[in-house]
């Protein structure tokens, strides 16, 4: 029993980390109907951001004098904000000149562009193919509560997730910004009609997708406490399966998708003998297997048609 | 005099390409890239030049195909002394089968398809494996490995016909990496360290790994594959034409354009597109075959997911639906990179800039596909 509770508390985990990814690509598909391809990437950058500025305020020796509740917030929210600006500039180099184009080409586009920012990762860290070590962020505490074993860290990745998703949908449903990112993703030419500044709210869309992804990226990497430059490429594509699997575009699926396949994955090396190196399997063809009965996903529209 | 002009442009084409392939010094090759793109900028301004040239070309057809077929096969004589570049040639021309197998797909059907890796990979394995337990012949394996990888390109079809555009994308994503992770977790398909000591192919007792001795001249022995993947290539542009052609290719392109016209026209959707995944996937297993028996030894890391999108750049940039400009597209990005090997570490990095350049500056593809003509011949 406490085998399945501790198992269950490691799906939600992961859960969290593929719900923060996938969001960003329901946001992006919501407002522009593209597949960000490159958007796993984006988020490990987040994590490299962290590596940076951590390792900026070591040299400053910042990590002595402040205290370690103060510099961490502070750390994820400066790699938050850069990270999704710099998700902004990729939407505006490589994503905004195909907007009218065909379907295929921004996706070929944002997958060379995976390519770029993962090798701009590795080569310009001194040993980039290598693994990196990433700080231990989150304090490293453990208690036990009726034989299950709880983490402090792991917690701390619980609730950052659900306060950011939380103060997501407030943005979404309660500021001006979220009604219209809302009403690009309803239909674009109509609220540009009323008004709405496409580039603008496109960008807001990325900036927050962007900064999402970022903690995804952070939290993968002071879970596992080390970060790779290709980790975004797998990261990407459960992100996105996760996505499809809740329904692309519709921000309440991120979490639905996100959650069934960390489960997914954690049951599937934990009960089934000899499957954790197959984890990926069980969840890509899960993933296939919800694609051929629910082809538009579990919250997806249903698509009609048309000649 | 108009045959002699013909002769003569053909002739400086193929140099000018021999010159650029020999050429080793960085300053070289950049301003023979700079050259190839003024040339190229040059026949598009001035018209006049550019459609006599091909008028001429189509005109004595008799003439030039041969003698370019005839100047590829002299490749070889003019690389002997450094192998490394018929390897280049070599690698370009698998990868010209992978995109031309690709562009059924992609290019006639307009289903995405990010799982060419995967049936490179299956067919690459089943050849070595046959080969290295069971002592079979590449002849034999070529073949079995095509219409396993065949198989295979079935068993993905029936997930894909439930699915479109992103979908479909992702589900062919998924069955690339579950191949690739499946690859390397099994222990009979020798897990991360892959097969080894692939024997090469024998023709008439003549090993490929031999030295070639033709008309008394010693050629490297990746010639052997050269001519090999020439012949191949040839077979796979002769039925992508043939294709094209036919009614097969007619039905492809009106699924391309309107499925649901398509379908309302009686056609059967669901079997052609599995015939594109099939064809393709044939496509892939032979040319991973020649792949393992030509390096003699195949890895999980041959086949991973950078190669499909390799593919599909090379069918996007080269011009969807043009079987020519799939095989320049292909050869193009595979021996550019190559050039620049001086910046080994910064060769994807590259590749990803050029391929996000190419298709903001030319999102057609370098030769967009022409309007099928209906001539009475």
């Amino acid at each position: 029993m406490t085998e399945i509770i501790q198992q269950i508390i490691n799906a939600l985990l992961m859960g969290c980390t593929y719900t923060l990814i996938a969001i960003g690509f329901n946001l992006f598909f919501g407002a522009l109907n593209v597949v960000h391809f490159s958007h796993g990437d984006v988020c490990i950058l987040g994590a490299f951001v962290t590596l940076i500025l951590y390792s900026l305020a070591k040299f400053l020796g910042l990590l002595v004098i402040l205290p370690k509740f103060i510099y961490v917030p502070l750390m994820i929210i400066m790699a938050m904000i850069i990270t999704g600006f710099l998700g902004v500039f990729f939407e505006r180099i490589v994503i905004k000149p195909f907007r009218y184009a065909p379907l295929l080409m921004v996706l070929v586009a944002t997958v060379a562009l995976g390519i770029v920012v993962r090798e701009t990762v590795r080569l310009s860290f001194p040993h980039g193919s290598n693994p990196q070590i990433f700080p231990r962020i989150l304090p490293q505490h453990s208690f036990h509560i009726g034989g299950v074993l709880l983490r402090l860290d792991n917690l701390i990745i619980f609730g950052i997730t659900l306060f950011l998703i939380a103060m997501m949908f407030l943005f979404i449903k309660r500021t001006k910004m979220g009604a219209a990112i809302r009403a690009i993703s309803q239909d674009g030419e109509a609220a540009m009609m009323m008004g709405i500044n496409m580039d603008r709210t496109v960008a807001a869309t990325f900036l927050l997708g962007s900064a999402l992804g970022a903690v995804a990226g952070i939290l993968i990497g002071a879970y596992n406490n080390i970060i790779r430059f290709d980790m975004g490429l797998m990261g990407g594509v459960k992100g996105f399966s996760a996505a499809v699997v809740g329904g692309l575009g519709n921000v309440y699926g991120a979490i639905i998708g996100g959650l069934i396949l960390g489960f997914v994955e954690t049951f599937a090396a934990a009960f089934i003998p000899g499957g954790t190196p197959y984890t990926d399997v069980f969840a890509f063809l899960v993933v296939i297997f919800f694609l051929i009965f629910r082809p538009s996903g579990i919250l997806g529209e249903k698509v009609y048609e048309k000649v | 005099m108009r045959v002699v002009l013909l002769i003569a442009v053909e002739i400086a084409f193929f140099m000018l390409f021999v010159a650029f392939m020999l050429a080793n010094q960085m300053g070289m090759i950049v301003a023979f890239l700079l050259f190839f793109i003024l040339l190229g900028i040059f026949l598009k301004k001035w018209e006049k030049v550019n459609r006599g040239l091909l008028g001429l070309f189509k005109e004595r057809r008799v003439l030039s195909t041969p003698l370019f077929i005839f100047l590829l096969l002299t490749l070889p004589f003019f690389f002997k002394t450094s192998p490394y570049l018929i390897h280049i040639c070599v690698m370009a021309g698998l990868y010209a089968i992978l995109a031309l197998g690709l562009n059924f797909q992609l290019g006639s059907t307009n289903v995405v398809n990010f799982a060419t890796a995967a049936s490179y990979g299956i067919g690459a394995y089943t050849s070595a494996l046959l080969a290295v337990h069971f002592h079979i012949s590449f002849w034999f394996g070529i073949l079995i490995s095509g219409f396993t990888a065949s198989l295979f390109g079935l068993l993905l079809g029936i997930p894909c016909m439930k699915t479109k555009d992103y979908y479909l994308s992702l589900v062919t994503i998924a069955f690339g990496l579950i191949v690739y992770i499946l690859l390397i977790n099994f222990s009979w398909t020798g897990g991360p360290n892959g097969i080894p000591n692939i024997p090469p192919p024998l023709f008439a007792s003549h090993s490929f790994r031999d030295n070639l001795n033709l008309f008394g001249v010693h050629l490297p022995f990746q010639s052997n594959y050269f001519y090999l993947v020439f012949i191949l290539v040839g077979g796979a542009l002769f039925v992508a034409h043939r294709l094209h052609h036919s009614r097969v290719g007619l039905t492809w392109n009106a699924i391309r354009e309107d499925e649901i016209a398509a379908r309302c026209q009686g056609i059967d959707v669901t079997r052609y597109k599995i015939l594109a995944f099939c064809i393709d996937a044939f496509f892939g297993g032979v040319a991973g075959t020649v792949y393992a028996h030509y390096i003699g030894f195949i890895s999980p890391e041959n086949f991973a997911f950078i190669v499909s999108v390799v593919v599909v750049t090379m069918v996007i940039l080269g011009g969807m639906d043009n079987v020519f400009g799939v095989i320049i597209g292909a050869i193009l990005l595979t021996i550019i990179p190559e050039k620049f090997r001086a910046f080994e570490d910064f060769r994807l990095l590259i590749y990803g800039a050029i391929v996000v350049a190419m298709l903001m500056v030319r999102p057609q593809g370098l030769f967009p596909q022409k309007l099928r003509v209906y001539t009475k011949s």
